[in-house]
């Protein structure tokens, strides 16, 4: 097969996203009061509404209304003021009913979209030049929302006696209905989508968005966030669309992009042999990197749709949508230019920060403690050397940042005391006091230091008069040496060059 | 001593409260009666001794204990089998449920449970609820009390004719297209189906979920306004999204004057094909009752209510096609043995759980729902259903409550009428209430001039003036005599207060 | 636009149920009187009507509070079940043998 660049030199992809998530931050299911299941064991959260029991009726709970209302405000969609939840009916036991409560042609919030910043070795993905490029390659892709509705999930399937868990050659199927129920959340992007990259970017944008508004832990692995993908292709200048295909499966960000882009090469490959794409549902399998046949859809399903008689029709007041306005909390793009605004930082490290936000609250609540001159330091340890611990508190944060900001100890110091203190409440400045880290910023205690090298290197010394600028490294590295890394680097540095140059 | 025939509800609780007799003694005493008259009617699918000697003995021991009791304490009650009650099955006299031990107890018999009445079981109904004659049951047919080679009507002929024979004071049935209206005129006693919304259906085995409504049936009015109290009792039920607050007395206009008050008749529909002479004639004396007790009887028209049955055809097994799918042998309900695939045990559990007519219903209602098909019938009847209720409002402009009768001929012998077309045009006079969502309620005017059996006339009100409609249908039965009557052949066979 | 008896078995087969050859027969005739009497519905104009979807009148946003309430204890829960295998329902194979997927 041919490389993805290569063949979105030819082709264009397009690349729609439907995206599930589960509302698993409420405590009840859509429309019973039975608890949202997490690590339970299997038919312990059930009642006779969530197994459909005969007469059982559904009850929708208002806190999930309120979430996907949010999450519309935050996605820039329009809240529908009227809607209804409408019976989708497919025979299958994940389904207790036999039929599916979600939403008809108006769901609660439609028409939104999301601008993704595309910048680096990701921009390169997208050859052509229907978007405006900056200079270094980097662009802004709106991506259209066509809408968010409410539904519930199904219950968990383990089918028993085949390979790896798989339906083909089970001899039985086991059910847990904890999850049937599940408030779940649908979001149907248009096929805005053009490259890999777009779509990884699409769906970490959305998850940062939905972790920031609380309304799900968003984990792809464990499936409280799922995303299909169609994806079809076209020549470059065609205007009809192609056969889509439609990939499932897919549990991290990671995969989403490999999955898309195995996709679009396959489908090329087909193309150019003058082969047919055939509209079907694709499996991919992360351990071979490929996806492969589900099933082939040959006639459209029909869920035979109707309005469900049991559920009173929605009329949202402007009284309920100003509510759910006020709880969206400040979302990351806002988040980002604020620390930008604020603090001066890196707009890439910004970014980084403001996604998640449980590091954006960590990171603003270490800014507290060390105050502003510290903070673009701060940023650079939440970036560089944060991830790389388990456990470290705020205070241990701030505390080694300002310790860096003052030069008083070095980076790579930095990481040694936070190797100690990580897991414990341990306080980084006793530590460098204990291990006699603390960098000397006497003068004349670092002077005499210079000078003992310089009178022992002359070598060296020499090869600076020399022109070889590259040889006060060495020194300085001697100078740190002779302090026992007690010395403060930058101020060597500067005593070694203000002597050699005099 | 008396007999539990003669007794209205209230007189039941009124006699254990003054200790004439205990809660204890009116449930054997039901249970006599049930002993001695089931066998003729066959109306009961379980009788819950346990239960009912259970509930009577905590209404004694309240009393004992000097506690002011439920309005109707000791009363003896019975429920249609599409009603969930713990410790009974609900098997909507199907093979599909005849396993089926409720999981939980429905809110309108919780309700009837907190008044205080004593359950004395499951009721037997077409399967389902879908039918008019209760023949469609899957375990036996049920008799009617006046005659027992006829049928009871239905889907609650269960019903019907247990409060007809004297073998409960009170029954509660449903009514989705005139369930409980029908089998009451046939069998001589008051059904009253309220307004959509009035009575809870959590817990009812759902038919036609934007047309059921549960109701109770008594041989008097009064019995049916005391059960409105109790079944409504707490107002919304917060486990129905469409249940709305209707708790008020329904006694307390209950004997109110109609004096001057309109009553609408429609001239056309009593010329429908197939309404019998003596029907008819009926149909004049309720008429000609009212207006002596003082109301103004006035025409009107319903122009869209010939093609509620049409509407009907479609809304109902769309839904009930819908709200049946959830029986597939999975979770409850009969399993079809030695399947090899899950479609094939589903199919066959579906096929042989199921008798013809709710397989007809549901393989009717797949079809309308299907793509493009939708369109042409269940988006339209819908809107034919906008057209329906306008045209009651504009009649409920005019009158207070509109006369009509519930039922066109009286009850036919089992199998008279086999064509399942045939039986669905007979429902043409209660349909339209179901769809418009309003209330209405068939109390006994006379016995056939020709047949000799009873004949209702059926009252309709607007959505949410039941009580309203019970001060009609008071009036009406006090003008025609005919309240408090157990079918001549069962009056006093058990039911002995000892 | 009669029904034909491959429509109605196309139609049992999504509805899952089972009809035999003789009751395909009858329910394919069944199906089309019964449709037959659905006729008045198409003789309207009902292009300016709205629907009346639930006939509750001005009743709108009926929801609950989102607070735990106990459910079923397990046997409660599989107590109705034909087939169960410890904490689970059980049913059989969802594919016939030799289904690949």
């Amino acid at each position: 097969m041919k490389k993805l660049a290569e063949v979105l030199r030819d082709w264009e992809a397009v690349i729609g996203l439907e995206v599930h998530t589960e509302l698993t931050t409420l405590e009840t299911k859509m429309f019973c009061n039975c608890r949202l299941s997490h690590d339970d064991d299997p038919n312990a959260n059930v009642c006779p509404i969530c197994l459909g029991m005969p007469g059982a009726l559904p009850v929708p709970n208002e806190k999930a209304i309120e979430s996907i209302v949010m999450a519309g405000i935050a996605t820039n969609c329009e809240v529908m003021r009227h809607s209804m939840f409408y019976r989708k009916h497919y025979f299958y036991p994940d389904m207790a009913k036999n039929f599916q409560t979600t939403q008809g042609p108006v769901a609660f919030v439609m028409h939104g979209h999301l601008d993704l910043e595309v910048s680096g070795q990701g921009a390169k993905e997208r050859p052509d030049s229907t978007v405006e490029k900056a200079q270094d390659g980097s662009y802004v892709a709106s991506i259209r929302i066509l809408r968010i509705h409410m539904e519930e999930d199904a219950a968990k399937m383990n089918h028993v006696g085949g390979a790896e868990g798989r339906i083909g050659g089970a001899s039985e199927s086991l059910i847990d209905y904890n999850r049937c129920g599940t408030p779940l959340i649908e979001l149907v992007t248009e096929p805005d989508l053009r490259t890999p990259e777009e779509a990884r970017l699409f769906m970490e944008k959305l998850r940062q968005t939905f972790l920031t508004l609380g309304i799900s832990d968003c984990s792809l692995e464990s499936g409280s966030m799922r995303c299909d993908g169609n994806i079809s292709l076209r020549r470059r200048g065609e205007t009809r669309f192609g056969t889509k295909t439609e990939m499932k499966n897919i549990n991290s960000l990671k995969s989403l992009h490999d999955a898309l882009e195995y996709e679009i090469c396959r489908q090329a490959e087909v193309l150019e042999e003058g082969g047919i794409v055939y509209q079907e549902t694709r499996h991919w399998e992360p351990s071979r990197r490929r996806t492969v046949v589900m099933r082939v859809k040959e006639t459209a399903d029909d869920y035979r749709m109707y309005p469900d008689p049991d559920l009173a029709p929605f009329d949202l007041s402007d009284e309920f949508v100003e509510r759910c306005r006020a709880r969206v909390p400040e979302l990351p793009d806002a988040k980002r230019d604020r620390y930008v605004a604020t603090w001066g930082l890196r707009r890439s490290d910004a970014t980084q920060l403001a996604g998640d936000p449980a590091v954006a609250r960590f990171f603003e609540d270490a800014a507290d403690v060390t105050g502003a001159k510290v903070v673009p330091t701060l940023a650079n340890v939440m970036v560089n050397l944060v991830p790389s611990f388990k456990a470290l508190t705020v205070a241990q944060v701030a505390s080694i940042s300002s310790l860096l900001a003052a030069d008083a100890i070095t980076f790579a110091q930095a990481r040694e005391v936070l190797e100690v203190v990580d897991g414990t409440e341990g306080d980084p400045e006793r530590v460098v006091d204990e291990r006699g880290m603390r960098q000397s910023t006497d003068t004349d205690a670092l002077g005499a230091i210079v000078d003992e090298v310089l009178g022992r290197c002359t070598a060296q010394v020499q090869q600076y008069r020399d022109g070889n600028r590259k040889v006060l490294g060495f020194l300085v590295g001697q100078c740190m040496k002779a302090s026992k890394g007690s010395g403060n680097p930058k101020m060597f540095n500067q005593l070694l060059a203000q002597r050699l140059e005099a | 001593m008396a007999n539990l025939d003669t007794l209205s509800a209230r007189q039941v609780a009124a006699g254990i409260a003054a200790g004439d007799f205990s809660a204890t003694e009116v449930a054997r005493a039901a249970l006599d009666a049930i002993s001695a008259r089931d066998g003729q009617t066959q109306a009961f699918l379980q009788v819950s001794e346990e239960l009912a000697l259970s509930a009577a003995a905590a209404t004694d021991a309240a009393r004992a204990a000097g506690q002011a009791l439920a309005p109707l304490a000791g009363v003896p009650v019975a429920f249609k089998d599409n009603m969930n009650l713990l410790g009974t099955r609900t098997t909507c006299a199907s093979r599909m449920l005849e396993p089926y031990e409720s999981a939980y107890t429905a809110t309108c018999v919780q309700r009837m449970l907190d008044a205080g009445v004593t359950p004395l079981g499951k009721l037997n109904m077409d399967e389902f609820a879908f039918g008019s004659t209760t023949d469609s049951s899957a375990f036996h047919p049920t008799n009617n009390p006046w005659d027992v080679a006829r049928v009871p009507g239905g889907s609650s002929g269960g019903s019907a004719a247990a409060v007809a024979a004297g073998e409960v004071t009170i029954a509660l049935g449903s009514d989705t297209g005139g369930s409980i209206r029908q089998p009451a005129s046939l069998c001589g006693v008051v059904g009253m189906k309220p307004t959509y919304g009035a009575v809870s259906r959590y817990g009812v085995v759902a038919f036609g979920s934007s047309l059921d409504q549960v109701g109770p049936m008594g041989r008097r009015v009064e019995d049916v306004a005391l059960a409105m109290n109790a079944l409504t009792a707490g107002g919304h039920d917060r486990f129905d999204s469409t249940s709305q607050n209707c708790d008020q007395d329904y006694l307390a206009h209950l004997d109110d004057s109609i004096e001057g008050r309109r009553v609408g008749v429609i001239p056309a529909l009593l010329q429908a094909e197939g309404l019998t002479p003596e029907v008819r004639a009926a149909m004049r004396q309720a008429a000609d009752g009212l207006a002596a007790a003082g109301a103004v009887i006035v025409e009107v028209d319903l122009p869209n209510m010939a093609n509620s049955i049409a509407a009907y055809y479609v809304l109902a097994p769309c839904e009930a096609f819908s709200n049946l799918a959830r029986f597939d042998g999975v979770r409850y309900g009969y399993q079809e043995p030695g399947c090899a695939t899950l479609a094939e045990q589903s199919s066959l559990s579906r096929a042989h759980g199921f008798g013809a007519e709710a397989k007809r219903r549901q393989m009717l209602g797949a079809y309308l729902l299907s793509s493009g098909i939708y369109e042409r019938y269940y988006l339209a009847a819908q809107k034919v259903r906008t057209l329906i209720t306008a045209d009651y409002q504009r009649a409920f402009g005019q009158v207070d409550v509109i006369l009509m009768p519930a039922s066109p001929t009286v009850a036919w012998e089992h199998g008279a009428i086999s064509d399942p077309a045939a039986l669905y045009l007979a429902d043409v006079f209660t349909i339209s209430n179901n769809i418009a969502g309003n209330c209405g309620i068939s109390v006994p005017v006379c016995l056939g001039a020709d047949s000799g059996l009873p004949i209702g006339a059926q009252l309709q009100g607007p959505a949410f003036a039941d009580a309203q409609l019970l001060t009609f249908a008071r009036a009406l039965e006090r003008s025609c005599g005919m309240e408090g009557s157990v079918a001549p052949a069962f009056a006093g066979k058990g039911g002995e207060l000892r | 636009m009669a029904l034909t008896r491959e429509d109605v078995a196309g139609i049992a087969d999504y509805a899952r149920i089972a009809l035999t050859d003789a009751e395909l027969d009858e329910m394919t005739a069944y199906m089309n009187d019964a449709v037959e009497l659905l006729d008045p519905i198409l003789e309207y104009d009902l292009d300016d009507v709205e629907p009346t979807f639930h006939p509750i009148g001005e009743l709108v946003n009926v929801v609950r509070d989102d607070i735990v309430a106990p459910g079923l204890p397990l046997e409660e829960a599989l107590a109705n079940a034909g087939s169960r295998q410890g904490r689970y329902f059980r049913v059989p194979a969802i594919l016939a043998d030799g289904g690949a997927a």
